[in-house]
């Protein structure tokens, strides 16, 4: 080993992508043995910055010093070599193979048959992940399928995936954005015993919590440019957010006390069936107000997709009724359904949400074209479309290059949201439906569209809305709901409920209310 | 629904260089084997009445050379345009052989073989090809939505399916016993005016060329601007979120091939009742496969088709005058035909090496700025 | 009842193969539409070979026999670069380049076939003259009663298959080698992170099933057709896809399917010849195998899980 105290140094990197710099001239040194949290909002750069390190891009511009030495990180192979490991905020895990299979993929313990054919000792790896996941206390079952394990296991593999390659440096990306404060609170042990074991952690995230929990140093990025490097304990939550955003912050949406008119959504006793014909949604009941925030809380994979896809009625439910408006809307058709008064922003706005290829002024209409004044006798009225895209335009602030000739694919995922969200709030529907809306967004546009929701709401809209994210429903709610494996577990006020006691609701811990 | 201008410009370039790409190999081919590419490429045009040739059998000219390739040119724009219009649902047509094969034999037994009129048989003609085609397209999409198979396995089977069911029955009940092949239908049914003779010298009139202009014209407006359109297109781009947005994606794909099988109907009764007369046991026209070609060059618009069928059948049509000029094999044309198509398919790659380019333009620009702000 | 296992077994196999082939290519991520034109080019090039061995060396039938099935593996293995290259490295569309190969394989081989007969031998012919493969019969075993079909009257080229058959199961789901390839066709993204090189996984896989096609091309022509020429192209790699489609992607159950196809073929060709029906008959047989697929397909495409990543252009640069 050098003598210098740095394990990694990051000196002057910088990294272009077509259209946006997403590191600017930025440096950093981590030393050995401790948590270094890197914090910025999305889109600062903080994944790129940590890809590079990894192997994964080559910055354009800067050098990567690893143990004291100069090294040219051309893969990820080239990281694992170097003792570097990586979970990234999206698993890469293959869906259909065992816990084993995905932890020894591409390092498999090999045994001869014949002397010379090479084999895969599958029960070798079994021996050995076991072993492996008793030394550090994360259990799992080396032979579960992949498939069939939920969300924080999935997040022990990829942690024992680096520990099978040795990493002695450990790289976190947004690890407890899909996990329940409880998940929360055990994976942040793990990350301590982890360090404690002599492990070097690099976290990223833009939780503050979190890293005034367990972070030594924490890098704070804005828009690819590094602000400053803070002692975690010397530094204050609210300073930190203040640097990440570049102004004061309120967590805060403001949001007037409630006003409930009439029912407006009521689903009875609702069950949907997935393709395979499991049961995701089982024996749902609820309804929504007038003017009313009811927010769904849950892990992800609950059923939670499944129940806005069979209310938007993308999805045939197998038992049950849906009723809009006092209206029985449970055999109408998704056109059907937004002209009575539904409006959706789906979980999937890339896939679900727009047609990617088509330009805004399209995509803006998708819910109207067919009809007048965009349509007269099934013939297209262009002039609409264009004066229809520029009011919407103006009046969600969509940016885009070309305005409404803009293929939408080429917009910021931000901006693609506001285009969603202007369609759907410009139906005037009775009901909106929002899923995940501010998902991998900046905080500038979550705090735009999280006031949007509110002012929905205090138009006297019902707003059902759908969040991995407990902050945003405990910020937004006028009732809590907990959905966990398809059932809606617990409705309450959301003055009634504590964080913690929704996380446990989540979790499946508490069950029904004890009647 | 006008499309940006930019991206036409961007598909002409790289349907450009896809040609150029095809023709230079086939150039060197050509060359290697001893001939002289200029010549070969300048006997294609004159197999098609764009050049003169040096001598005409009697009662040919170099216009009656250039009405028989507007004849041949007419299928081939049908076929085109029902790959197409496939292709913007998102669905990959690969029966069209098999499609024009049951519409023309459909339409050859029934009206082919029979004495009606012409005034009465060329539009029962068309109209039995365009129904006929459409049933066989229809009931690709109905596998594809019904019963999800895949589009493309499913119409080569029907392709395989048809082409020895038409030959059983050629051969056991309508053979003409010295070609082998079926037995010419009537010059009243027929869509092509053959051979005939304005001031001594002869013409194939297409009558069908006025179906394959009208269609054209008629698919380009139904595309960009009718709800249909917006529908196929949007269904094309994104099934999920078409059924999203409330459009029925199974209607869609089933009204999408329904009218890629009238196109391909239509091309089946101009060939096999226009072009030619009569039908040979056991083979699938190439005109279904290369469409698939020319609708790629042509970026799948009416009228990026129109320009490309021209470009294909001159290779194709004018491959015959050629080897007999050069004593090459005429297989020499699909072979060239095939580079270009391949050339064509990575058209995304094209795109993208442009990007690159202009990428590192900017960037050097960008930094040379920079040099200079520091000076 | 014995001529239709030995008919359908010698059908069976090459369709088999070339099933296996395309699940290595599918399995990786990359479709292959393409296997149609990789079986006629792995025949084309070992008929040339042998015929030239034969015809200009004066190599004894026998021997040139391996040497065609030989060079039918590399000249199905070679043209499987260019699916690969349109595939991989050029993001082509993989449904349209597998289309084109199919074209380009059909002119060109047939063009190629012409211009060599021409230039070479001086004779206008478009077929490569090979005669059927000599077939042999395993004593002893073939005296019991259905089961000692399969030992009769067996082709060279059946031991070879049902030997590459073997191997490629054995790579596919005991080797690292194996476990890679699946795992490209899953979740490229994991396997990259996992330092794997998916573009060459890929590769290799697409050659694999190009060597394999070409088996299968090799086959065919020693067996149905005894030459190398353009009919060789009538829609066994489609059958061969089929297959693999309702074998759900997977070696086993896919060997299932082809027995279908094959069975169904003998039987029908054995029900003509005992009817004593007139040859256009054989035509309607023709269309046994076809039909058949579309039934099977219809009840087994409605859940049928393609390996997830199939199709998709993968780029590592993409965010």
């Amino acid at each position: 080993m050098s003598d210098t105290e740095y394990i990694v140094e990051m000196k002057h990197v910088t990294k272009r992508f077509p259209n946006i710099v997403a590191n600017d001239d930025v440096s950093i040194q981590v030393r050995k043995g401790e948590i270094y949290a890197l914090l910025g909002e999305n889109g600062a750069g903080k994944s790129t910055l940590m890809s590079m390190l990894f192997g994964m891009y080559q910055p354009d511009e800067g050098e990567i010093w690893v143990r004291g030495k100069k090294e040219n990180i051309v893969s990820p192979s080239y990281a694992t070599e170097l003792n570097i490991g990586m979970v990234h905020q999206h698993f890469k895990l293959v869906s259909n193979y065992t816990i084993a299979e995905n932890i020894i993929l591409g390092m498999e313990p090999v045994r001869k048959v014949l002397g010379c054919i090479p084999v895969v000792d599958i029960k070798k790896a079994n021996r050995e992940i076991s072993a492996l996941s008793e030394k550090y206390g994360l259990q799992v079952v080396p032979t579960d399928v992949i498939s069939d394990i939920g969300v924080s296991v999935q997040q022990r593999v990829e942690i024992l995936k680096m520990l099978y390659r040795e990493a002695e440096i450990l790289i976190f990306d947004e690890p407890t954005a899909v996990l329940t404060p409880q998940e929360i609170g055990s994976l942040l042990e793990i990350i301590r015993t982890l360090r404690d074991g002599g492990k070097t952690i690099i976290l990223i995230t833009h939780k503050l919590e979190e890293i005034k929990q367990v972070a030594d140093r924490c890098a704070i990025l804005r828009r690819g440019r590094l602000i400053g490097v803070y002692d975690v304990a010397a530094t204050s939550t609210k300073k930190m957010a203040n640097l990440m955003v570049g102004r004061e912050v309120s967590f805060d949406t403001e949001k007037p006390p409630a006003h409930f008119g009439k029912v407006v959504l009521q689903v009875e006793n609702l069950t949907v069936r997935n393709e395979d014909r499991f049961e995701k949604v089982k024996n749902v009941s609820f309804c929504i107000h007038a003017g009313e925030i009811f927010a769904i809380a849950g892990v992800a994979g609950n059923g939670q997709v499944e129940l806005a896809d069979a209310v938007a009625g993308l999805v045939r439910p197998s038992s049950g009724r849906i009723l809009l408006g006092g209206r029985d809307i449970t055999e109408e058709t998704v056109r059907g359904r937004a002209e009575a008064g539904l409006a959706y922003i789906p979980e999937d706005r890339q896939n679900c949400g727009l047609i990617l290829d088509f330009n805004l002024k399209n995509n803006e209409a998708l819910r109207k074209y067919y009809r007048a004044p965009f349509a007269v006798r099934s013939i297209l009225q262009p002039p609409e479309f264009d004066s229809y895209a520029e009011k919407l335009i103006d009046k969600y602030d969509i940016r885009s290059s070309q305005g409404g000739d803009t293929v939408v694919r080429s917009m910021s995922g931000g901006n693609q949201q506001k285009a969603i969200v202007a369609r759907e709030i410009e139906q005037d529907a009775l009901l909106t439906i929002f899923v995940q809306p501010t998902r991998g967004l900046d905080i500038g546009a979550i705090e735009n569209i999280r006031k949007q929701i509110v002012s929905e709401r205090n138009k006297g809209k019902a707003i059902m809305l759908i969040s991995l994210e407990l902050d945003e429903i405990m910020d937004l709610a006028d009732t809590i709901a907990v959905i966990y494996n398809g059932e809606i577990g617990k409705t309450a006020p959301a003055g009634e409920l504590t964080t913690n006691e929704v996380g446990e609701y989540m979790m499946g811990v508490k069950h029904h209310e004890e009647a | 629904m006008k499309k940006h201008s930019g991206s036409a410009w961007k598909y002409l370039r790289i349907s450009g260089i896809s040609l150029l790409l095809g023709l230079l190999i086939g150039a060197a081919v050509i060359a290697v084997l001893g001939k002289n590419p200029f010549t070969a490429y300048y006997n294609l045009l004159q197999g098609c009445g764009f050049l003169e040739k040096e001598k005409y059998a009697g009662g040919r000219s170099q216009l009656s050379d250039l009405s028989s390739f507007i004849d041949y040119l007419t299928p081939m724009i049908l076929a085109a345009l029902s790959v197409a219009v496939a292709m913007k649902a998102g669905l990959f047509n690969i029966g069209i052989s098999g499609q024009m094969l049951t519409a023309a034999f459909t339409a050859t037994v029934l009206v082919g073989y029979s004495p009606l009129p012409a005034g009465i048989a060329k539009p029962l003609v068309l109209l039995i090809g365009a129904a006929a085609g459409g049933a066989a397209g229809a009931l690709i999409g109905y596998l594809k939505y019904k019963f999800n198979i895949n589009e493309v396995v499913s119409s080569i089977m029907l392709n395989y399916i048809v082409e020895y069911i038409v030959s059983f029955f050629i051969v056991t009940r309508f053979v003409d016993p010295i070609s082998r092949q079926s037995r010419p239908v009537s010059d009243a049914s027929r869509l092509t005016l053959s051979e005939i003779k304005i001031s001594g010298i002869k013409y194939d009139i297409p009558l069908g060329f006025i179906v394959a202009v009208a269609a054209s014209l008629l698919l380009a407006f139904i595309l960009d601007k009718t709800v249909l359109g917006y529908d196929l297109k949007a269904v094309g781009a994104n099934r999920r979120a078409s059924g999203y947005a409330g459009i029925h994606v199974s209607k869609n794909i089933l009204t999408a091939m329904l009218i890629s099988g009238i196109l391909a109907g239509l091309a089946g009764v101009t060939y096999y009742m226009g072009y030619v007369a009569t039908i040979e046991p056991k083979t699938l026209s190439d005109v279904g496969f290369n469409a698939i070609a020319v609708s790629i060059l042509g970026n799948n618009s009416p009228g990026g088709i129109f320009l490309a069928s021209i470009v294909i059948q001159i290779i194709d049509k004018g491959a015959t005058y050629m080897s007999s000029q050069q004593t090459l094999e005429v297989e020499i044309a699909s072979v060239i035909t095939s580079v270009i198509l391949l050339s064509s398919a990575c058209g995304l790659f094209y795109g993208e090496i442009g990007e690159k380019l202009r990428n590192a333009r900017t960037a050097a620009r960008k930094q040379h700025r920079g040099k200079e702000a520091a000076q | 009842m014995n001529s239709i296992i030995i008919d359908g077994m010698s059908f069976t196999l090459p369709l088999f193969i070339m099933a296996i082939g395309g699940i290595y290519s599918e399995r990786s991520g990359i479709t292959n539409l393409a296997l149609e034109g990789l079986q006629g080019m792995g025949a084309f090039i070992g008929a040339l070979a042998a015929y030239i061995a034969v015809n200009c060396f004066g190599m004894p039938q026998g021997s040139a026999y391996y040497l065609a099935f030989l060079f039918a593996i590399i000249g199905g293995a070679v043209y499987a670069m260019l699916h690969a290259l349109l595939c991989i490295r050029f993001k082509a569309n993989q449904v349209i380049s597998g289309v084109v190969i199919n074209l380009l394989a059909t002119s060109l081989t047939v063009f190629l076939t012409k211009s060599i007969n021409k230039a070479a031998f001086g004779a206008a012919s478009n077929k490569i003259d090979l005669g059927v493969s000599a077939r042999y019969t395993v004593p002893g075993i073939s005296n019991i009663p259905v089961l000692g079909a399969f030992f009769t009257d067996v082709y060279p080229f059946e031991l070879i298959i049902v030997a590459a058959a073997f191997l490629a199961w054995f790579v596919m789901y005991r080797t690292p080698y194996g476990l890679h390839l699946r795992a490209c066709g899953d979740n490229p993204h994991a396997a990259d992170a996992a330092g794997l090189d998916v573009a060459r996984i890929r590769f290799t896989a697409v050659m694999v099933s190009g060597a394999l096609s070409g088996i299968a091309g090799m086959s065919f022509a020693y067996s149905i057709f005894a030459k190398f020429s353009g009919d060789l192209y009538v829609g066994y790699g489609f059958l061969s896809i089929a297959a693999l489609i309702f074998g759900s992607w997977t070696i086993l159950p896919t060997l299932g399917a082809c027995m279908i196809f094959g069975f169904a073929r003998s039987a029908g060709y054995q029900l003509v010849q005992m009817a004593g029906l007139p040859s256009a008959y054989s035509d309607l047989i023709m269309i046994l195998p076809y039909v058949l697929t579309l039934i099977l397909l219809m009840f087994f495409s409605k859940n049928n899980q393609s390996p997830r990543a199939l199709g998709e252009v993968y780029d590592k640069a993409r965010r």
